[in-house]
């Protein structure tokens, strides 16, 4: 795989996939939750209204130099994380950083959201962020265990060799039938991970307003909504590629998009919201757990 | 009417109809007709629909939602939150409190009406008015919003005096901490005065 043109386009388009995909998830999350509330819901492409309504607002209150740099890092760490996920086409970066750079580069937009909120120095904010923070350390150890295992397991640390591992095995070899411990306990921190209920302490409007979004209006806002619509597409993408065997095409990894944020909307729809302390306790009771039993499974050779 | 179109106003139409299906909502119920809203909101009218989500902080709202009547007191915090938000931004007045007192014109404590001190885009009459006159109020307002015509936040800035005079008349001293001729700068507005 050489630097090529083709390279070049992918750089430019991927990201702009990944938003359109994201807002259709967006889109299709809130129809799902309405739906779950007996509601109709706004309609599938919603996100995209939101997004062009917040871009063009005349007004935009900025708190200062750190304010605005921090909306850069979070989309750019965001959109750096998307380059270094394999998907079908475009795997160039992978071949220069395996899961552990994944692994670093998906907490920068939480860092840089830490920076531009405590600039705005609104106490919502700073408790939204210590919130975020506090919960990274929740979802990232059963996570990171989970890949410590598939590692162990394929004796690669590139999430593209376990593609094409899990690819030329069929279902049989995917991570969630080899080690279902290990997928169920990544299913729950990405839950954590994806700041859904009941782990959505960050983002709790009738507890902190909104928390980190507190002081954000007008394009701010806009920027943080367009980084969540690629964020979940890339935390998604992470896991299907560890455990659902990737994709060989797009239409196949937008089915499995769609099946896997089905699952975590389900939960989302009918749960309340954990408090911080209980969320953490039960990322570190129970995925922690079924985490680490199933990489001792597989020292031990049974999983 | 035939007016020729020229690229920089199409852009605004086009803009005007992706913006007219997302606005987002602060409430501020210190009054009454608080429970009117849960209603309209969930399942049973379902304001979503029509893309208006309940949002929680000046910053981010596009409609500022007023219920019913307003003392002295709350009403520095109303304009406090109004000078916060972000422009384009839209007053609704809701209950006929807001309009000119209602039933509560012989008080000594609160205001008789609300676009005396900050312009109101919207009235929703009535006593209180039911979720359906609130969500026919609210597509009143998406339809005015696509055509252009929802325009009243400007007239804060072009009529600086008469809002501030009202104002200062009322409470005697406010400060707000909000540059509003730098604000009128902006969109093209000289000569207000602070």
């Amino acid at each position: 795989m050489n630097f090529s043109l083709t390279v070049l386009i992918w750089i430019v388009v991927y990201p702009i996939i990944a938003f359109s995909i994201g807002v259709l998830l967006g889109g299709y999350g809130r129809k799902f939750t309405a739906r779950v509330q007996r509601r109709i819901g706004p309609p599938w492409i919603q996100p995209f209204f939101d997004v062009v309504k917040l871009m063009s607002k005349s007004t935009n209150i900025s708190h200062g130099y750190m304010h605005d740099a921090a909306m850069m890092m979070l989309i750019g760490g965001t959109v750096m994380t998307l380059y270094f996920v394999p998907v079908p086409g475009f795997a160039y970066f992978s071949q220069f950083g395996d899961f552990l750079v994944i692994a670093y580069l998906i907490l920068v937009p939480s860092l840089g959201m830490a920076l531009g909120v405590g600039e705005t120095a609104n106490p919502n904010g700073s408790i939204g962020i210590s919130r975020a923070l506090q919960m990274m350390v929740g979802y990232e150890m059963p996570f990171v265990l989970t890949f410590i295992g598939m590692a162990m397991l394929n004796g690669t640390t590139s999430m593209y060799e376990l593609i094409l591992r899990q690819q030329a095995g069929g279902i049989a070899t995917w991570g969630i039938v080899t080690n279902p411990l290990l997928g169920i306990a990544a299913l729950i921190s990405l839950q954590g991970m994806m700041n859904e209920k009941p782990f959505e302490v960050i983002v709790a409007p009738h507890e902190i307003a909104t928390g980190p979004m507190t002081e954000m209006g007008g394009k701010y806002l806009g920027m943080m909504f367009i980084q969540h619509l690629i964020a979940i597409v890339v935390e998604m993408t992470i896991y299907i590629n560890l455990f659902l065997g990737g994709a060989r095409n797009w239409l196949e990894l937008i089915v499995k998009l769609f099946a896997v944020w089905t699952l975590i909307l389900s939960v989302h729809g009918v749960y309340g919201r954990f408090r911080t302390d209980d969320a953490i306790r039960f990322l570190w009771r129970v995925p922690l757990p079924l985490a680490a039993v199933g990489v001792f499974g597989i020292m031990l050779g049974i999983g | 009417m035939e007016q020729r179109m020229t690229q920089r106003s199409a852009w605004d139409a086009v803009l005007a109809r992706l913006r007219k299906r997302s606005l987002f909502m602060l409430h501020y119920c210190t009054g009454c007709g608080a429970i009117e809203l849960p209603p309209t909101m969930t399942s049973r009218f379902d304001m979503e629909r029509l893309g208006i989500m309940p949002m929680v902080t000046p910053r981010q709202a596009d409609i500022l939602l007023i219920t019913g009547y307003l003392s002295v007191k709350t009403l520095k915090r109303v304009v406090l939150i109004y000078e916060q938000m972000q422009a384009p931004k839209y007053v609704v007045g809701f209950g006929s409190c807001t309009i000119n007192g209602g039933m509560y014109w012989n008080s000594y404590a609160t205001m008789k009406s609300l676009d005396q001190y900050v312009p109101v885009e919207l009235y929703l009459a009535g006593c209180m008015p039911r979720p359906e006159a609130i969500i026919t109020g609210f597509s009143e307002l998406i339809d005015r919003i696509g055509r252009g015509e929802a325009n009243s936040w400007k007239d804060y800035y072009e009529n600086y005096e008469f809002y501030k005079k009202n104002q200062l008349h009322l409470f005697g001293e406010i400060e707000t901490y909000q540059d509003i001729p730098a604000d009128a700068q902006k969109f093209g507005i000289t000569g207000v005065r602070a």
